[in-house]
């Protein structure tokens, strides 16, 4: 009992950042109808200027460590902000619902920033002073107090941007980009600036995913590419553009990978995932939550 | 020491100076390296590049290698083979048929190694490498050479000097990446544990890459082995699954055959890496580093932020090795060299060494360098044995 | 559209001149060079041929694995000879991908391009998990016979262009217009009671058969093939061979591609900045060019002979 308590603690520690990530890169799809294969550059973005910052304050200046941490969260949101108007206004712009088109832009993009990490940060991985020191024992599962931070500070944006999608005037185009381009735009909607927008929350959210999981792993300047190949398994699951497919298509990646990493192995749970995503395929096209192609 | 340098210093500037009026222009001896230099594994190839320059810069102060009345200087080619056997295979078709490049001193990667190989072999080039796997080598492939020491020579004396440490340890887990050397050694520590009497009880791959190790560690928690043994898991991987296995309560004996950076393990797990044993990692900041290891791992700290170690100093002794065997033989001829080698003794980083092997290999193709194996304390490798093969030792008598 | 006929009898001169070089050449570097420039051409215009039917068909990395690993397990472990053991490649390469189309082709777009990609990591993770396929080491010594060693590398090219040669003509052919047609709207050939689906397999099972046998010749081009060479990664550089070159005509690809290839052995050397140039010089063809030169070409004659300036 004690053994699947810890396993769906587990779950929920991979999964809550799964879903930040996955998030991001179906909120851009559904504005963009683009698959953003630079997406996982936004989250090693931030993790990187964590560390940078993180070893500045701390280290130089002698700042407590959990406010240099929060400088650093904001830090790493605002240059992952900049990065992501950047790459919108000098390249998504103009490949706008051009699925080939957008596809061979990221991967260009992810070459060019992946390249310039390394060069910035060179191949040795960093990591950071433990923000929140200490464990914690829950229903006899153990973990480390700062993933429970992660977890829940995770499921509070993931609420927030919930409500963002639903319940605002914002979401509300957001959603009627992502159903009908051209039925927004005859009801007034400004395309290109929600398409922004979305690109920019998107970006946000990876950034937001990436400076989470700076607190409890090693950064390497390619930590986003595992991240990404998961995402694009989870929204194929939860339906491309669904932003409630994104967090149950997170949740089940976490679930396999916690589950079968324990009782087969984790190199095993990886394949079970792809096969995963074919059958579902197989059987419902358009992922769990996804709208069927018109 | 610094007698002796400066007289090789003016000793070599004074034979420059009688020679220059005799000697035409010094020729080049082209030398190469591959090794990954972008991705994941991109600190090696950083690492191991350093080393080699080194290396080459320090034979060319010195006057070049000479051999058939000629003085070579040695110019260093590094390219990157991205961890893979396609770009190994371009990189070695650039090295061996663009640039002519007869010695190939370094290469990092089974994969990508095994494709240069099938090129070196081919066109009679000198390849020295850092594979870990048994193929690699016999007396199909006489110009391979490895360059470091591999499971074959490092896992009787590491496990040995563990279980005797330990002597009431009876079971152990083995976690390692799904990789070539992950693949390779997975059998060899299965059965060196057996014949110590030290059960194996569960065996785990992960994919490289992977960042959540959180499953692996709730196993080898709940599988109450007396060894965690984390096989080819490079140091940060190591780094995650201890602290994740701290947090869970396993405190064991931890063992890492392929930990080749403390610093990183004890930066990425803090006290949870306390007491980890690594086989590949060097102390070359401590007491038992020759002077020349201090010197290039604190050069290396410098240039690129890490500490050098097994593999990466390879490269330095690689070149080594060849300048001493093109003067030996007396010729740059690449199967006069391949058969010096393993008769002459050089001055590698570690001191002297030797090529041997033959026993395991068929052929004497392997690096004789001492296992050196070191325990975190306090944050920093500490050596706590270093044994020197018997082979190496019958040689140097 | 270019005109065809004196392009055409130039593309075959080249050709013949490549295999020539190969014959003749005493520099088995450049013709290696050669080779790769032959075997990117061809894997680019197989991706290509699936774009045709408008669909970015990632698993085109997946087929070139296929038809890899099967010339390798062929020649290797069952010991067949030479030909038959590249000749199996395309065979199984063409049998999967029927498989893989069937399942698959109900879906478009985004769908297909995310689920190529999901199979290409699925076989790949298979190699690396399956022993008798070397695991993550890969197989080694797939060489041609030693009596045909020295003309392996004009045999590998008159393979490769006959390759492109033949997709050039499928997609003339009646058949390639139905596949375009397809593309446009596969509604106007389904209501003149064309079978789409069927027809949507018919070319990816083309386009795989045909990167089968480049793989074939990329097993014995390099005696060594491993996991990590047939990652998602390699349809991605096709791509890139077709956006600089110009999707319009099949020539654009094979120009991006040489293009590309003879850039990278110049910039083999450069570590981390390689990466970077190719990340460049894909964003900035994109964006600068986006007819690729293809594109470029064919504007600019448009431009003079309406007496305008291209833009």
């Amino acid at each position: 009992m004690e053994l699947q308590v810890q396993l769906l603690m587990n779950t929920l520690q991979i999964g809550s950042v799964y879903v930040l990530f996955a998030l991001g890169l179906t909120l851009i799809f559904g504005v963009m109808k683009i698959v953003n294969f630079a997406h996982g550059t936004f989250f090693t973005a931030a993790a990187l200027v964590v560390t940078s910052v993180m070893m500045w304050s701390v280290d130089t200046i002698g700042m407590p460590i959990w406010f240099s941490y929060l400088i650093a969260f904001v830090m790493a949101l605002l240059v992952v902000c900049v990065i992501g108007f950047v790459v919108y206004f000098f390249g998504f712009k103009y490949v706008l619902k051009d699925l080939n088109g957008s596809f061979i832009l990221s991967i260009g993009l992810l070459l060019l920033l992946n390249g310039t990490y390394l060069i910035l940060y060179g191949g040795v991985p960093r990591s950071i002073p433990a923000v929140i020191p200490g464990n914690i024992t829950i229903l006899g599962a153990s973990l480390t107090i700062q993933r429970l931070v992660l977890m829940i500070v995770a499921a509070i944006i993931t609420l927030g941007l919930y409500i963002l999608v639903h319940r605002t005037k914002l979401g509300l185009s957001l959603r009627a980009v992502a159903e009908d381009q051209e039925a927004a735009m005859l009801q007034g909607i400004p395309y290109r600036r929600v398409a922004l927008y979305g690109f920019l929350i998107g970006a946000t959210l990876a950034a937001c995913a990436g400076a989470l999981m700076a607190t409890v792993t090693p950064v390497t300047t390619v930590i986003g590419d595992d991240f990404l190949v998961k995402a694009f398994i989870i929204i194929i699951i939860g339906g491309l553009g669904s932003v409630l497919g994104a967090i149950l298509g997170g949740l089940l990646i976490a679930l396999i990978e916690s589950f079968g990493g324990y009782y087969f192995d984790p190199s095993t749970a990886t394949l079970a995932m792809f096969v995963l995503v074919v059958i579902l395929l197989i059987v419902r096209p358009q992922g769990i939550l996804g709208h069927a192609e018109k | 020491m610094s007698m002796k340098k400066i007289i090789g210093i003016t000793g070599g500037a004074l034979l420059a100076l009688f020679s220059a009026q005799t000697a035409i222009a010094d020729e080049t001896l082209k030398v190469g390296i591959s090794a990954p230099m972008s991705g994941a594994a991109a600190a090696w190839g950083l690492g191991f590049e350093y080393a080699a320059e080194q290396a080459v810069a320090k034979i060319n102060a010195e006057g070049g290698i000479k051999a058939g009345g000629k003085t070579y200087m040695l110019e260093l080619h590094a390219y990157d083979n991205k961890y893979n056997a396609a770009e190994g295979a371009k990189t070695a078709q650039t090295m061996l048929n663009r640039e002519n490049i007869n010695f190939i001193v370094g290469s990092i990667g089974t994969a990508p190694v095994k494709a240069t190989q099938a090129l070196s072999e081919r066109k009679g080039a000198l390849l020295f490498n850092t594979g870990w796997g048994k193929s690699i080598k016999g007396p199909k492939y006489p110009l391979t050479f490895t360059q470091m020491n591999t499971p074959f020579e490092i896992l009787a004396p590491f496990y040995g000097y563990i279980k005797e440490q330990h002597p009431d340890a009876k079971t152990v887990a083995m976690i390692t990446p799904n990789d070539a050397t992950g693949q390779e050694l997975e059998p060899v520590a299965i059965d060196t544990w057996g014949n110590l009497d030290v059960e194996v009880i569960s065996k785990d791959k992960y994919e490289r890459g992977t960042t959540e190790f959180q499953s692996i560690a709730t196993k080898i928690a709940t599988s109450n082995a007396d060894i965690v043994d984390f096989g080819a898991s490079p140091p940060t991987d190591v780094g995650s699954m201890l602290k994740a296995l701290d947090v869970l309560g396993w405190n064991g004996i931890k063992v890492v055959p392929a930990g080749t950076s403390a610093g990183t393990l004890s930066k990425m797990a803090g006290a949870a890496a306390e007491g980890t044993y690594l086989g590949a990692s060097a102390d070359f900041t401590g007491e038992s580093a020759s002077e020349i290891q201090r010197e290039l791992n604190a050069g290396a700290m410098e240039k690129l932020g890490e500490a050098l170690n097994g593999i990466t100093i390879s490269s330095y002794d690689a070149v080594m090795a060849l300048k001493k065997a093109i003067e030996t033989a007396d010729s740059i001829e690449p199967k006069k060299i391949a058969e010096t080698l393993p008769t002459i003794i050089f001055e590698s980083s570690y001191g002297p060494a030797a090529f041997g092997g033959a026993e395991v290999y068929g052929n004497p193709q392997q690096i004789l360098v001492p296992v050196m194996i070191t325990q975190l304390r306090d944050g920093k490798a500490v050596e706590v044995g270093r044994i020197a093969p018997a082979e190496l030792k019958k040689r140097l008598k | 559209m270019l005109k065809s006929n004196p392009g055409l009898a130039l593309c075959i001169l080249i050709a013949i001149g490549a295999i020539c070089f190969a014959l003749f050449s005493g520099d088995p570097y450049y013709v290696q060079v050669v080779i790769w420039v032959f075997a990117n051409a061809a894997l680019a215009v197989t991706l290509r041929f699936v774009l045709l039917i408008g669909e970015l068909n990632i698993a085109t990395a997946a087929f070139f694995g296929i038809g890899a690993y099967t010339t390798a397990v062929a020649s290797t472990i069952l010991g067949w000879p030479f030909f038959i053991s590249l000749l199996a490649a395309p065979v199984i390469a063409g049998v999967i991908s029927s498989l893989f189309g069937w399942i698959t082709l109900r879906t478009k777009g985004p769908y297909f391009l995310l689920i190529s990609f999901a199979f290409t990591e699925i076989v790949r993770l298979i190699y690396t998990k399956t022993e008798a396929l070397g695991g993550n080491s890969g197989m080694i010594g797939m060489f041609p016979p030693m009596e045909l060693d020295a003309y392996f590398p004009a045999i590998a090219i008159s393979i490769l262009a006959a390759i492109l040669f033949g997709l050039y003509a499928a997609e003339r052919s009646n058949l390639g217009r139905v596949f375009k047609a397809i593309k446009n709207n596969e509604d106007i050939p389904r209501s003149v009671g064309l079978n789409v689906i069927g027809l949507k397999i018919l070319c990816l099972v083309i386009a795989s058969t045909a990167v089968g046998l480049v793989g074939g010749v990329h097993a014995y081009t390099n005696s060594v093939i491993a996991p990590a060479d047939f990652t998602y990664f390699v349809a991605v550089l096709a791509l890139a061979y077709v956006k600089i070159g110009g999707e319009g005509h099949i020539v654009g690809p094979i120009i991006g591609a040489t293009i590309l290839t003879l850039a990278g052995q110049f910039l083999h050397s450069f570590g981390p900045y390689e990466n970077i140039f190719y990340g460049a010089i894909i964003i900035g063809a994109l964006l600068l060019v986006p007819g690729g030169i293809v594109g470029l070409g064919v504007r600019f004659k448009a431009g003079t002979l309406m007496g305008r300036a291209g833009r």
